[in-house]
């Protein structure tokens, strides 16, 4: 590697100055003013700058995947115990070699972890966390042979076989620089398909899968990362006291202590997160008379935050935030008549489907949920290019349907052929990443999310980079990230929303929000784009203007549309072919005129024959 | 053998205490009070400052430790469960996390880390069943959990009040309809709660020697289990899954006497909690949902 053409970005120089300043600051300082920049207060620091560090990897987990650990602790103590064990033990090894097994340890624990909380959610995950965290604490690191039980472990500063980083502050730049790391890396997930996936399932995992985002796979990886995190953290810290033993990251000292500031500081807000971490790691230090008190401070702050703003600090600044806004911005107006027109899909026209077959095959399909049959046999086709209704009464089984051919919901028997290959067996991001794009009766956006956060989870399954690219951040992980931010601004543009760009979802009226999640499924350019109720809570001549942008999609964008709708006329005016759904089986099918003029329709619909309904 | 039942009853007995305790947090609120094993350990220390310190008479100090228990319960459901209505459970849960660190805390501040030891409320060995001394303190204590457990599930399921708690989690209207405040029922489990805490704490504290701050979170995590066992809103359950918790543990022990490996008995209660949960989160007792 050559040094021609190296040009550092602004920010990487920053980032040179700021690493430079934490390895020669606090050696210089303890030498030059002894008397101020003590020892002590250099322990100190690095307890504070370990604290950081710490949190920032549970604020990864529970801040932002949403999924909560109140047994942090332990994972924090296997790092240390590993790291201890390598340095220690054996070979001696030094002590980057230590917090690289604090590393390895910290993460396939944190996988093992992340195992059964795959199926479990919110206080099941919390009730199982506490039991491992108690298992680690009272077995695991009592266990003599390996980690002398309350004796504990010695661990050295050893950087190599002569250099001992025995001052504090020599040590303290070390733990700078590795809480510079972790910071850096957690920059990069959160401006990366990573920090978007661990959003979207902390959001909504359905939502999720239906950007194509593999609920599985990133929810482990988020606890490996921040397994990962946590274990060097603990190993950072076991090497700051320079001794661990059974007691040191108990329960009640640390898995506790670190929700506290995680929750104080403001779930997923990094900056939030630090303060609070060194906030509680200093204030009872330089005021020697509030000693005993921090803890009591942050137990009540705890307390008082969630009575008074459940969503923590973040939620209080994020609140005055949207005030400002709100009074710089008038509010939003209802789309009552027209409709903007939708942005186009990246791309050509979907490849035709070989023979020229149907691009969707229902065969037989039938869903039950304990014994309560939903979906029984229904067997349909869509061909390319058309648009399709699925109509029928409440309860018919139409969204089950949906759920089914999308891959929410497992049938009990029956195939589902997608582009001519069965995809029954393929789980729901998958399906949604070979172009099967969908929307969700009650908007399936994360509403939280900014409307174009929303467009770039939407691409998912466009950001091909590798999560080693994304952490690192590399130029190819940085010209991709560039392209989605631009086809989102085009979307967006196309949409007229570019004020309503960084306004959470939630606060749009119903119709801009559903002409914001057609988009996002429009984005990802899908061959078949599955409707639910795309007309609910418009008004009626916005739902004109939306037959209208129905038709764009299918004429000028050549795409297929699978449309479920309760409003008949509009139902009947866009659609070429239309299926008819009651208690679960198939009650009719065929052109809008045949279907508005079959007697059996007629009679689900008003519940007994009448006239024929007026195409 | 039956002494290793002996000491699983006796146990499991004090855990289906705890499982009780959060088991009627639960139905009254849906919520899990992760602070409840902490509320016990207050108990323990606002005993000892009587007994101990003031010379009261076992049963005044046990009792003024025991009103403070029920205030610690009221306060916290009047200040903060009550204005979180509108909250996730998942928050209100967080916030009972705060109110355990609040007394662990305070508990650090005004009575520090050294180990206390509590007089027990009967002294001497008591009487020899299978070759272990069942003290007096074990039988009073199983005595209080079966006392308890059924004067509570005649107070529920016969008294309109009662029923009012039972029905409060799912139907709120309904509750408030038969006419008994629904803000009475949440005060009246997180208060009851509270109590049933700190009687698990004073009662099993001499079988176990010495406390500190966070002396009951060991035993609240059985109490956890125990309630997972049992399905989480089952009183019933609750005891159940607590003598089971006891067993097994007390089998285990057993089993694996004499190893090296420390705390087997973390790892079983460990085990049952993920297999409770990934394979019957309605617990032992409840029904498979439709």
């Amino acid at each position: 590697m050559s040094l021609k053409g190296f040009a550092p970005s602004p920010r990487q120089i920053k980032i040179l100055i700021v690493a430079a300043s934490f390895i020669i600051l606090p050696p210089l300082l303890a030498r030059a003013i002894p008397g101020i920049f003590t020892d002590y207060r250099a322990l100190m620091l690095g307890v504070a700058t370990c604290y950081v560090a710490a949190a920032l990897s549970l604020n990864l987990l529970m801040g932002y995947a949403g999924q909560i650990s109140l047994g942090h602790g332990a994972l924090l103590g296997t790092g240390a115990f590993a790291s201890g064990l390598v340095t220690t033990r054996g070979p001696e090894l030094p002590l980057y070699a230590g917090l690289l097994a604090a590393v390895l340890f910290g993460a396939i624990l944190a996988f093992l972890v992340g195992l059964p909380a795959l199926r479990l959610r919110g206080l099941y995950l919390a009730i199982a966390t506490i039991g491992f965290a108690f298992m680690m604490q009272e077995s695991v690191f009592r266990w003599q042979p390996i980690t002398r039980g309350s004796a504990g472990l010695e661990l050295p500063r050893r950087l190599s076989r002569n250099w001992v980083l025995t001052e504090n502050a020599d040590y303290l730049a070390l733990a700078l620089v590795v809480a510079l790391f972790v910071w850096l890396l957690d920059v990069n997930v959160v401006r990366t398909k990573l920090g978007r996936a661990f959003h979207a399932i902390r959001e909504d995992e359905a939502v999720a899968q239906s950007f194509g985002i593999d609920i599985t796979r990133y929810k482990l990886t988020a606890f490996v990362l921040s397994g990962s995190l946590a274990g060097l953290s603990g190993a950072l810290y076991g090497h700051l006291i320079g001794f661990v033993n059974s007691d040191t990251f108990s329960y009640d000292a640390w898995s506790l202590f670190l929700v506290v500031l995680v929750v104080v500081g403001g779930l997923g807000n990094r900056k939030g997160v630090a303060v609070a971490a060194v906030f509680f790691a200093l204030t009872p230090r330089l005021l020697q008379s509030i000693e005993g008190w921090d803890l009591i401070i942050g137990a009540f702050l705890l307390v008082y935050t969630m009575a008074n703003h459940p969503g923590g600090f973040a939620e209080v600044f994020h609140e005055v935030r949207m005030k400002r806004q709100a009074k710089r911005d008038p509010a939003p107006e209802d789309l009552t008549t027209r409709l903007p027109k939708l942005p186009a899909p990246k791309g050509a026209a979907p490849p035709p489907t070989e023979g020229g077959g149907p691009i969707l095959e229902v065969s037989d399909v039938r869903v039950s949920f304990g014994g309560l049959v939903a979906v029984d046999g229904v067997s349909l086709e869509v061909p390319a290019g058309k648009i399709i209704g699925l109509i029928g009464p409440n309860g018919a089984g139409k969204t089950t349907l949906f759920n089914a051919i999308s891959g929410l919901v497992k049938p009990d028997a029956g195939d589902i052929k997608f582009q001519g290959e069965s995809v029954t067996a393929l789980s729901p991001h998958a399906r949604a990443a070979l172009g099967m794009g969908r929307t969700f009766q009650l908007i399936g956006l994360a509403k939280n999310l900014s409307v174009q956060e929303n467009f770039l989870m939407a691409q998912h399954a466009s950001a091909i980079y590798g999560d080693g690219s994304a952490l690192l951040f590399t130029s190819k992980a940085a010209r991709i990230e560039a392209e989605l931010i631009d086809r989102a601004r085009e979307a967006i543009e196309s949409l007229g929303f570019e004020r309503y760009a960084e306004t959470p979802v939630k606060n749009l009226s119903h119709g801009q929000q559903r002409l914001v999640e057609i988009a996002c499924a429009l984005i990802t350019s899908p061959s078949l784009l599955m409707l639910d109720e795309p007309s609910a809570g418009f008004a009626p001549a916005a739902v004109e203007s939306l037959a209208e942008r129905l038709k764009e999609i299918r004429d000028e964008l050549g795409r297929t549309v699978l449309l479920i709708e309760h409003n008949i006329p509009m139902v009947l005016s866009v659609c070429d072919y239309i299926y008819v759904l009651n208690f679960g089986s198939l009650l009719a099918e065929g052109t809008p005129d045949e279907v508005a003029s079959h007697p059996e329709v007629i009679t689900a619909y008003l519940g007994q024959a009448a006239q024929p309904v007026p195409a | 053998m039956g002494r290793v039942i002996v000491s699983g009853l006796a146990n499991g007995g004090i855990y289906g205490l705890i499982a009780l305790g959060l088991v009627l947090v639960y139905r009254g609120s849906r919520v899990l009070n992760f602070g409840l094993g902490e509320i016990g350990t207050f108990t323990l220390f606002v005993a000892w400052a009587f007994n101990e310190q003031q010379s009261w008479p076992w049963w005044a100090g046990a009792s003024m430790a025991l009103v403070a228990a029920v205030a610690i319960g009221l306060i916290f459901e009047g200040l903060v469960v009550r204005r979180m209505a509108g909250a996730t459970r998942l928050a209100v849960a967080v916030s009972t996390v705060g109110l355990f660190l609040l007394l662990f805390s305070i508990e650090l501040k005004v009575w520090g880390l050294s180990p206390r030891v509590l007089r027990a409320p009967i002294q001497g060995l008591g009487p020899e069943v299978f070759g272990f001394n069942i003290s007096y303190t074990y039988m009073l204590a199983f005595a209080a959990v079966l006392g308890l457990g059924i004067a509570l599930t005649v107070f529920l399921t016969r008294t309109d009040f009662g029923l009012g708690v039972l029905a409060a989690s799912q139907d709120p209207v309904a509750v408030r309809l038969v006419g008994v405040r629904v803000a009475t029922v949440s005060a009246f489990t997180w208060g009851a709660s509270a109590f049933v805490s700190g009687l698990g704490a004073i009662l099993i504290e001499p079988a176990i020697g010495a406390f500190s701050p966070g002396f009951m979170s060991l035993l609240f995590v059985r109490g956890l289990a125990a309630a997972l066992l049992g399905g989480l809103s089952s009183l019933s359950g609750a005891f159940i899954g607590g003598v089971g918790i006891g067993l097994i543990e007390s089998i285990i022990g057993r089993v694996f006497i004499g190893n090296q490996f420390p705390g087997i008995q973390s790892i079983a209660v460990f085990f049952v909690i993920i297999l409770v949960l990934l394979f019957r989160p309605q617990g032992i007792l409840g029904k498979s949902p439709a």
